[in-house]
């Protein structure tokens, strides 16, 4: 996947949720689905602590997902 | 006191008030656990009531580092509506850490970053230079602690501390988030100051000067503000989406101070090094967008991708699908995960200095992190409900294993006498974490 390729996805996905928010969602009984473990944005957290220590310390990113940086001298 | 028989209601005024209560309770039980299902049972003040996150991983790279990282997360949510988590973590370095200098035909002989004889090291022809006395530990502990301000709006604040012999971070973070169109769109917006110190061993070389030399100066810091603002999208019944902006720039001793670059004349013999020398300062932006679709009661994926450029010339993209298969009593699941990763140079990496040229204007790095490279992460993970401890419904067990390999992109033109070295070795890694959530 190109930049360019990468860099469209993004806004469309950014245009369409900007978008289609007054329109989208469910009524308050219609999340059982949204309430499981594995629809959280954060389920596991400390699987995602480990991998972002993990390629913070190998890779010249991190953030995105939070906040970038790491409080480690390993970068 | 004068007890008085109560009045008795009719029977289909009883029925009506029952099926409201209901109808109140079940709402508001599928709307708090919308929001926060990691959470220990609302409404009590007992210490059991936590909820507990345990992990331990192993981490190998292969002929380098290796680290154990135990880790420990507590979470609760108060009756009022606030919720606490604290952490920590402990981590164990050891092994051999590519000190940047380039492969040789030759050995090479390296001083030890404190400068001391007994610690002087040779790299074997033919093989990467590494320091093989690489070790560190480092204690991390943070908390967050959530308030509702109103039924649509909270405020977050943070805190970190990281604690190494030759580093010491401290960060706090502040977010604001708010909720509408019946709580399907939540908008936030967070800041992160970021405070380090950084006191390496022997001293923090002076950028660009001479290894031979020996410059160095006392300890450094540096420092870094960030903002991220997101969007969280409720899309459909089973479709959740995120999407965030996010900047930081930090400012300070922004190089690694075991990290030098090898010399290299055009017959490809090294005739030096010299420490290297980054930008003093910083400026990231990424965007991020993170999918999670349950396509049915046993099927889920999350997939996120993330593009980020930086001031120094890095531009990476990352892409990352986790496929979660629950086993028919959702008792159990297993769950591969793919990520692939890309970066470019930064503009001043280079992995040897001709001594004839000195690219990127006085700035230069020949670390490995900085170079044009992508990765592959394979990895799997396995879960298991268990029977709970004390009060609690039950807990899970899981067990994760991971494999981590950089390839690199691009290589520079080398002097034909360094034919037959393996300049760019990249990196193999894996990892096996347990876990245990109570």
């Amino acid at each position: 996947m190109t930049s360019r390729q990468m860099r469209f996805l993004f806004i469309l996905g950014g245009a369409a949720i900007a978008s289609g928010c007054a329109s989208l969602g469910v009524k308050p009984w219609q999340r059982d689905v949204l309430a499981r473990q594995e629809m959280q944005l954060n389920g596991d957290p400390l699987d995602a602590a480990i991998d972002d220590h993990l390629y913070f310390s190998k890779e010249a990113s991190s953030g995105g997902r939070t906040f970038a940086g790491g409080g480690c001298g390993c970068n | 006191m004068q007890l008085k028989p109560k009045a008795t209601q009719p029977k289909s005024e009883n029925a009506r008030r029952r099926l409201i209560a209901a109808s109140c309770a079940l709402l508001g039980a599928t709307a708090a656990r919308s929001q926060q299902t990691n959470a220990a049972p609302a409404d009590s003040g007992l210490l059991e009531d936590w909820s507990v996150d345990t992990a331990l991983a192993y981490y190998h790279e292969d002929g380098r580092i290796m680290a154990i990282e135990p880790l420990v997360s507590l979470a609760k949510v108060f009756a009022d509506g606030q919720a606490v988590n604290l952490n920590a973590t402990f981590d164990s370095l050891s092994g051999s850490s590519p000190n940047g200098a380039l492969t040789s035909h030759v050995a090479q002989t390296f001083a030890s970053p404190s400068g001391k004889a007994k610690h002087a090291y040779t790299t074997a022809p033919g093989e990467l230079p590494v320091d093989p006395h690489y070790q560190d530990t480092r204690i991390a502990v943070g908390g967050n602690w959530t308030v509702p301000l109103t039924r649509l709006d909270e405020v977050s604040v943070g805190a970190k501390l990281s604690d190494e012999h030759d580093f010491f971070s401290a960060t706090v973070n502040a977010s604001i988030a708010h909720d509408f169109n019946e709580k399907n769109t939540t908008v936030s917006f967070g800041i992160n100051n970021e405070y380090d110190s950084l006191s390496p061993i022997g001293g923090a070389p002076v950028p660009g000067s001479d290894y031979a030399l020996f410059e160095k100066t006392g300890g450094k810091t540096k420092n870094g503000v960030g903002a991220l603002i997101g969007v969280t999208q409720v899309m459909t019944r089973n479709w959740l989406s995120e999407f965030n902006i996010s900047v930081d720039r930090f400012k300070g001793y922004l190089n690694d101070p075991y990290k030098i670059t090898s010399i290299i004349d055009g017959a490809g013999n090294t005739t030096g090094y010299e420490y290297e020398s980054r930008p003093d300062q910083r400026t990231r932006r990424s965007a991020y967008w993170e999918n999670r679709v349950a396509w049915n009661r046993q099927a889920s994926t999350a997939l996120s991708l993330r593009y980020m450029s930086d001031d120094w010339g890095v531009r990476s993209e990352t892409a990352q699908l986790h496929v979660r298969w629950s086993f028919s009593h959702r008792d159990r699941y297993i769950e591969p995960t793919l990520r692939w990763y890309r970066q470019t140079a930064a503009d001043f990496y280079t992995p040897f200095i001709l001594n004839t040229v000195n690219p990127g204007g006085g700035y230069e790095s020949a670390d490995a992190r900085l170079g044009p490279f992508h990765a592959l992460t394979y990895g799997v993970k396995y879960a298991q409900k268990l029977p709970g401890l004390g009060g609690r419904a039950d807990s899970e067990f899981s067990v994760r294993v991971e494999y981590y390999q950089q390839t690199f992109d691009e290589r520079m033109a080398a002097p034909a006498a360094l034919a037959g070295l393996d300049l760019y070795p990249g990196l193999k890694a894996f990892l096996v974490q347990v876990g245990w959530r109570f």
